[in-house]
C-alpha cells in the first residue's frame, strides 16, 4: 500500500483525497496515531533515553568530561564497595517515609474535612488546594527560606511566645527540609482523599451510628475503609515525591542532606562523571521500580496513579 | 450563634471542630508562604524581612527593565504553549486509542504511558541530556517542549481518557449511519463532546510546563533560561525583591491561565448544550 503512495506523479487534489481516505480506513495507521502516538513518545524519550544511561553505567569516564568507551563494571563496583552512595540511597527512602508519615494525617484530615463539609465555601476551599499544583515547586520551596531564617515568622513567633529564648535553627536542617518538602507535597494526599470521601453516601455512615456504632467506630469501620484507594494513591505519590525531591533539599537543607536526587545532579554535572550518574539513576530506578512492584501486589498502581485527578 | 451555644457546639462536636482546626492549619502552611513571597516583592529593603519596614513598586519598575527576566518569561511561555498543545493533541489520540480500540497489554502499556509521572525529574533530565548528546543532537528549545510534553503526558492523558469512558457511543453510530466518515464524526460530534477536557488536560500541561525545574535545568542554555531557572539561580545566592516580583508574577500567570481554560469550558459547554 505504501509503494503505490511513494509513486506519485501528479499531486492533484483528487489524488491528495484518495491518500487521505486510504489513510483513514488504514488500520494500521490508525493504531499508529491512537494509541501509537503517547506510546511512542514515551518510548523514544523515555525508554530509551533509560536504555542508552544503561549503556553509559557500563562506561567509565576520562578526563574533561569525556567518556571511554570500553566495557567496565567499575561503576558498580564503585556503589557496592563504597558505602557513601548506599546511605545516601538510604536516607532518601527514610525521608520519603517520613515525609509520608507527616503528610498522611494532616493530608487525610483536610480531604475528609472538604468531603463532608457542606458549607458553601468548600468550592473555594478546595479551589485553594488545587491552586497549590499550579503555582512552580520552586516558588513554594524557596518561599520557605525568609520563613524559617533566624529573624523569620517562625523564630519571631516562638520567641514571643517565649518557648525559646534563643532563635533556633530551622532553615537549612533536616526538619526545615522536611516541613517544606511535606507542605508542597500535601496536595497529593488531599485531592485523592476528597475524591474519594466525597462520595460516600452519607446514609451508610448514618446507618452505622444508627445501629449504635459512636463517631469513632462508624469512622474507624465505615468511612476509613471506603475512603482507602485514595489513601493509597496519596501514599504512593508522596513517597516517590518526597524520596526523589530536589529543590526541598537543595534549598531547605542542611549540608547532612544529600539526597539521592542532588547527588546524581552533582555527580552529572560538577563532576561530569555521565557513567557514573547513570549507575546511580540505574540503582535507584530498580529500588523503585521493585518497591512498586510489591506495592502492585497490595494495590492497583494505574488506579492510584489516577487518584491525583478531581 | 452565640459564644455560649459556639462553646456547647465545640463541646458536643470536638471530632469536627478539631478536624476544621487542623484543616486550617493546614491551609496557614500552605498559603503563608506566598503571602509572604508576594508581600516581599513590594518591600523596600534589599534583603527582605517580613513584614517589610516600607513599601515600594522600585522592584517592579527594576524588573520591567531587565532583558533576561524578561526573556525567561518569553521562553516559559512559547515552550508552555507548545508544549499544551503537543501533550492535548497527543495525550487525547491516545485515550482514544485505549478506550475504543481492543489491543493486547493494555494494562501493561497504560502504566508504561505513566512512567512519567514515577521516575524522579533529575533521573529524566540526566537520561534524556545523555540520549540526546550521544545521537548528536544541539541543545535548543525543542528538547524543553518534547521533554515538557513528555512530563505533560500521563496527566493530559488521564483527564481525556476518564471523560471518553462516560461518552455515549451510539452518538457516534448515529453519525456514522446518517452518512459522515470517520474525520467528520470526530469533528462534529466527539469533539465537542471531549473539548473540556482537552482544555483542562492543555491548561494543566502549559502549567506543569511552566513551571519544572528539575528536569529542565539540564537544557536549558543561556538563551533559552526558562522561569524556574531563572528564580532557583537567584534564590541559591540571596532573595532580593526582585526574585519576588519574578515569583509574583508567575503566581498570576499560573492563576490566569487556568481561569481563562475555565472561562474557555463554560463558553464551550454553553455553546453545544
Amino acid at each position: 500500500m505504501s509503494s503505490e503512495t511513494t509513486s506519485t506523479t501528479a499531486e492533484t487534489p483528487d489524488r491528495i483525497e484518495s491518500i487521505r481516505q486510504r489513510l483513514m480506513e488504514s488500520e494500521r495507521f490508525g493504531y499508529l496515531l491512537s494509541p501509537g502516538s503517547g506510546l511512542l513518545w514515551v518510548l523514544l524519550f523515555l525508554f530509551l533515553p533509560l536504555t542508552v544511561i544503561v549503556t553509559f553505567s557500563f562506561f567509565r569516564a576520562g578526563e574533561f568530561g569525556t567518556i571511554i568507551y570500553e566495557p567496565t563494571l567499575e561503576n558498580y563496583r564503585r556503589f557496592v564497595n563504597g558505602t557513601v552512595y548506599q546511605r545516601v540511597i538510604g536516607r532518601s527512602l527514610l525521608i520519603g517515609v517520613v515525609t509520608t508519615l507527616i503528610v498522611l494525617p494532616f493530608g487525610y484530615t483536610l480531604g475528609y474535612f472538604l468531603g463532608r463539609s457542606k458549607s458553601r465555601w468548600t468550592p473555594l476551599l478546595l479551589g485553594l488546594v488545587v491552586v497549590q499544583f499550579w503555582v512552580p515547586l520552586v516558588i513554594r520551596t524557596y518561599a520557605w527560606i525568609p520563613i524559617l531564617g533566624r529573624q523569620g515568622i517562625v523564630n519571631d513567633f516562638l520567641l514571643w511566645l517565649g518557648v525559646v529564648s534563643q532563635p533556633v535553627e530551622i532553615l537549612y536542617t533536616t526538619h526545615g527540609m522536611i516541613l517544606g518538602l511535606s507542605v508542597s507535597i500535601l496536595p497529593f494526599m488531599v485531592l485523592p482523599v476528597y475524591s474519594i470521601v466525597s462520595t460516600i453516601d452519607e446514609e451508610i455512615i448514618q446507618a452505622a451510628k444508627t445501629l449504635g456504632a459512636s463517631d469513632a467506630r462508624a469512622f474507624r469501620e465505615v468511612t476509613f475503609p471506603l475512603s482507602w484507594p485514595g489513601i493509597v494513591s496519596g501514599i504512593l505519590f508522596t513517597f516517590i515525591l518526597s524520596a526523589g525531591s530536589y529543590l526541598a533539599p537543595q534549598l531547605l537543607g542542611g549540608t547532612g542532606d544529600r539526597l539521592i536526587a542532588p547527588v546524581i545532579e552533582t555527580v552529572f554535572s560538577q563532576d561530569f562523571n555521565w557513567p557514573f550518574a547513570a549507575t546511580l539513576s540505574l540503582v535507584y530506578v530498580a529500588l523503585i521500580v521493585g518497591i512498586l512492584y510489591l506495592f502492585s501486589r497490595k494495590a492497583d498502581i494505574e488506579e492510584a496513579l489516577e487518584g491525583t485527578q478531581l | 450563634m452565640s459564644i455560649r451555644e459556639y462553646v456547647s457546639d465545640v463541646g458536643t462536636n470536638w471530632n469536627w471542630h478539631g478536624i476544621k482546626l487542623v484543616s486550617a492549619l493546614v491551609y496557614l502552611s500552605m498559603i503563608l508562604p506566598l503571602v509572604v513571597v508576594v508581600v516581599n516583592s513590594f518591600s523596600s529593603q534589599r534583603i527582605a524581612t517580613f513584614p517589610p519596614e516600607g513599601l515600594t513598586l522600585e522592584w517592579y519598575v527594576e524588573f520591567f527593565r531587565d532583558e533576561m527576566f524578561l526573556s525567561a518569561v518569553w521562553v516559559s511561555t512559547q515552550v508552555g504553549i507548545a508544549a499544551a498543545i503537543l501533550a492535548g493533541a497527543i495525550g487525547t489520540l491516545t485515550a482514544m486509542g485505549f478506550v475504543r480500540k481492543p489491543f493486547p497489554m493494555k494494562k501493561a502499556l497504560s502504566i508504561a504511558l505513566l512512567t512519567p509521572m514515577i521516575v524522579p525529574p533529575v533521573i529524566v533530565g540526566v537520561a534524556a541530556t545523555s540520549f540526546f548528546t550521544e545521537i548528536g543532537l544541539d541543545r535548543s528549545i525543542w528538547w524543553l517542549i518534547v521533554m515538557h510534553t513528555l512530563l505533560a503526558l500521563p496527566y493530559a492523558f488521564l483527564i481525556v481518557r476518564s471523560r471518553l469512558y462516560l461518552f455515549d457511543e451510539t452518538l457516534e453510530d448515529a453519525a456514522m449511519t446518517l452518512g459522515a466518515d470517520r474525520l467528520v464524526t470526530f469533528r462534529e460530534i466527539t469533539l465537542p463532546q471531549i473539548a473540556p477536557a482537552i482544555i483542562t488536560a492543555m491548561v494543566l500541561s502549559f502549567v506543569i510546563s511552566f513551571g519544572e525545574f528539575t528536569a529542565s535545568q539540564f537544557w536549558v542554555q543561556r538563551e533559552t533560561t526558562t522561569v524556574p531557572v531563572v528564580i532557583y539561580s537567584m534564590v541559591r545566592t540571596t532573595i532580593t525583591p526582585k526574585v519576588n516580583v519574578l515569583a509574583t508574577l508567575v503566581l498570576v500567570i499560573t492563576m490566569v491561565v487556568p481561569v481563562v481554560g475555565l472561562a474557555i469550558q463554560r463558553w464551550l459547554t454553553s455553546d453545544t448544550s
